[in-house]
């Protein structure tokens, strides 16, 4: 899914925190959002994700505004996959059935396969205070990527790892992404960089730079 | 269904506390509707053993304050489609040590409705006594009845505690004792058809008589009105408390719940599942109150039937109507009590979990 964001302006409160943000998301690409802490990244990734709507300016997926989309449920569950810094695994549901409940019925086939890709196929039936950090992030990516979305949005997915768990994120997203799933990570680790194939740096709520591999 | 299951075992602090304001309104519910449904159903079915219509006088607020006149027997015995006519008196004394009891004057026909188990029925000076009041009082051979002694002629077991617990006499000593004649009289009628000529005709009689079909008499009086008013307010207020318990308990539930409700609207749940889910939890717990609050009821109730205290006054009864109503007041409670805090809970942002680790 191409995505063009066109003029994004935030405000929180009278704070201007997002002003004046053009840039485009190329369907298939590995797009990571750095910069310091601060400089407006998790906002911008808020608002290309559909959680937040910009103070101005718009947002285009595949051409057509997401109210042009119809049903924002289906378009969330349909289209588009999230993974969140803390792992936000349902803690009373096992790995696998909190994969199941994001799965829409024609994909519940692929719990199984993907869970063994991810390489927590044996952690099935554990709950999330029963496995580690990585295996748990691992498991809210499986969630995420259940449904074939065709972006998947991150905001610091790696923050709470080590960082031999979090280069372990960084290789699959960077493996999923050259099967034509759309990443958009916002992250701080410097080390993201060496797997995202664009680079959009964010400074005091502008692009400062991107760099295209 | 494993889903709510797993939900409300993980949050069974406080599903438990759902349960037990939950089984104590509904308990609440049966208790006052089975015991009031009791009182009335008890006097009710006294009534109807052998009347299908009742004369009473006219204008009464109690069948206590009537008198009328016992001779009328006679000549309603002669109308047509009249099967047995038969005269009463309802009075209430004090009896020995204890304050008040009921106490039946009967015309001699209506004798052979009491089951005797033992001794014979009364003659003059003869009381029957029913057999809780015979137990209470160890089986005594005589009583004393405002000052007056009786003989205990036998001992008759009814269902209708009403009965069992008093004294019944014939009429003629009932009436000196209550300084009139009859308070009520029962006509049965062998063709129903009949019951609109028939009360005509007793109306016709005099002018102070109300005759109504024991249905409707029992519909329009006061007593009963009273006992089921009261027992409506005091089923609604339980009812309501109950709601308001559910209200409480899931707000907190759903508050400590936040972040799985705004994972589930970020996997692109739409709100109307995440309502679904929380009230087939609740549901869950209303049904499990439901049985175990029938449950206790009927011990409850066992125990107050049996306790002396109430010399078998009352009794309730669950009945099948009861349990159907109540099951469905359980429901209605769990589905109101859930539904706001449901849809606050399918409201929440799932901007929440990215602001919470907002680096
Ligand atoms: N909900 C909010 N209310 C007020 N200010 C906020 C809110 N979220 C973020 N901000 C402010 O907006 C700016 C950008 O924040 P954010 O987008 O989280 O940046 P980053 O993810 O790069 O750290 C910061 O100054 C932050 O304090
Ligand atoms: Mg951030």
């Amino acid at each position: 899914m191409k995505i063009i964001a066109k003029g994004l302006e935030h405000y929180y409160a009278h704070e201007h925190v997002l002003r004046g943000i053009d840039l485009n998301i190329e369907p298939g690409s590995f797009t990571a959002i750095v910069g310091e802490s601060g400089s407006g990244k998790t906002t911008l990734l808020s608002i290309l994700s559909t959680l937040l709507q910009p103070s101005s300016g718009e947002v285009l997926y595949d051409a057509k505004l997401l109210a042009q989309w119809g049903n924002i449920d289906l378009f969330r569950r349909r289209h588009i996959g999230f993974v969140f810094q803390f792992h936000y695994l349902i803690s009373y549901l096992t790995l696998r059935e909190n994969i199941a409940l994001a799965s829409l019925g024609e994909f519940q086939g692929e719990i199984d396969p993907l869970m063994e890709r991810l390489g927590i196929d044996r952690l099935g039936r554990r709950y999330s205070d029963e496995v580690s950090g990585g295996e748990r992030q691992r498991a809210a990516i499986a969630r995420s990527l259940i449904n074939h979305p065709s972006i998947v949005f991150a905001d610091e997915p790696t923050g709470n790892l080590d960082t031999k768990n979090a280069l372990g994120v960084y290789e699959l997203f960077a493996e999923f992404s050259r099967q034509n799933t759309t990443f958009v990570v916002a992250s701080h680790d410097k080390k993201i960089t060496e797997f995202a194939d664009t680079i959009i740096e964010m400074e005091d709520g502008i692009v400062k730079n991107i760099f295209t591999r | 269904m494993i889903t709510p299951l797993k939900a409300l075992r993980k949050n069974r602090f406080k599903t438990v506390l759902i349960f037990i304001s939950m089984s104590v309104s509904i308990c609440a519910i049966f208790l006052i509707s089975a015991i009031s449904g009791g009182v009335v159903g008890m006097f009710s079915s006294m009534l109807k053993t052998d009347g299908d219509i009742i004369v009473t006088q006219k204008g009464i607020a109690d069948t206590f304050f009537s008198d009328i006149n016992a001779t009328l027997v006679k000549p309603i015995s002669h109308m047509e489609g009249v099967k047995e006519v038969s005269a009463l008196i309802l009075g209430a004394a004090p009896v020995d040590a204890l304050p008040i009891v009921g106490i039946y004057g009967v015309s001699e026909g209506r004798f052979k409705s009491y089951h005797l188990t033992h001794g014979h029925y009364p003659s003059r000076g003869e009381v029957l006594l029913g057999s809780k009041i015979d137990d209470t009082l160890k089986h005594p051979s005589s009583i004393i009845l405002s000052k007056k002694t009786f003989h205990v002629s036998g001992v008759f077991k009814s269902r209708i505690g009403f009965e069992d617990g008093g004294v019944v006499m014939g009429l003629s000593d009932g009436g000196e004792l209550f300084h009139k004649s009859a308070s009520i009289i029962l006509i049965s009628l062998n063709d129903l058809s009949k019951s609109d000529s028939v009360k005509d005709q007793v109306q016709m009689l005099s002018a102070d008589l109300e005759a109504k079909t024991t249905d409707s008499f029992i519909d329009s009086y006061n007593q009963f009105k009273i006992i089921k008013t009261s027992s409506d307010v005091i089923g609604a207020m339980a009812f309501l408390m109950g709601i308001l318990g559910i209200v409480s308990m899931m707000s907190m539930v759903v508050n400590d719940r936040k972040g799985e409700f705004g994972i589930m609207r970020s996997i692109g749940l739409s709100s109307r599942v995440i309502i679904l889910k929380l009230l087939s939890e609740t549901l869950i717990v209303a049904v499990v109150a439901f049985f175990v609050a029938w449950g206790i009821s009927e011990g409850v109730l066992e125990l107050i039937e049996h306790a002396d205290k109430f010399q078998g006054y009352i009794n309730g009864e669950i009945t099948t109507v009861l349990l159907i109503k109540v099951f469905m007041v359980s429901v209605v409670m769990a589905l109101f009590g859930t539904f706001m805090p449901a849809l606050y809970a399918s409201r929440i942002d799932p901007m929440s979990l990215i602001q919470k680790d907002r680096a």
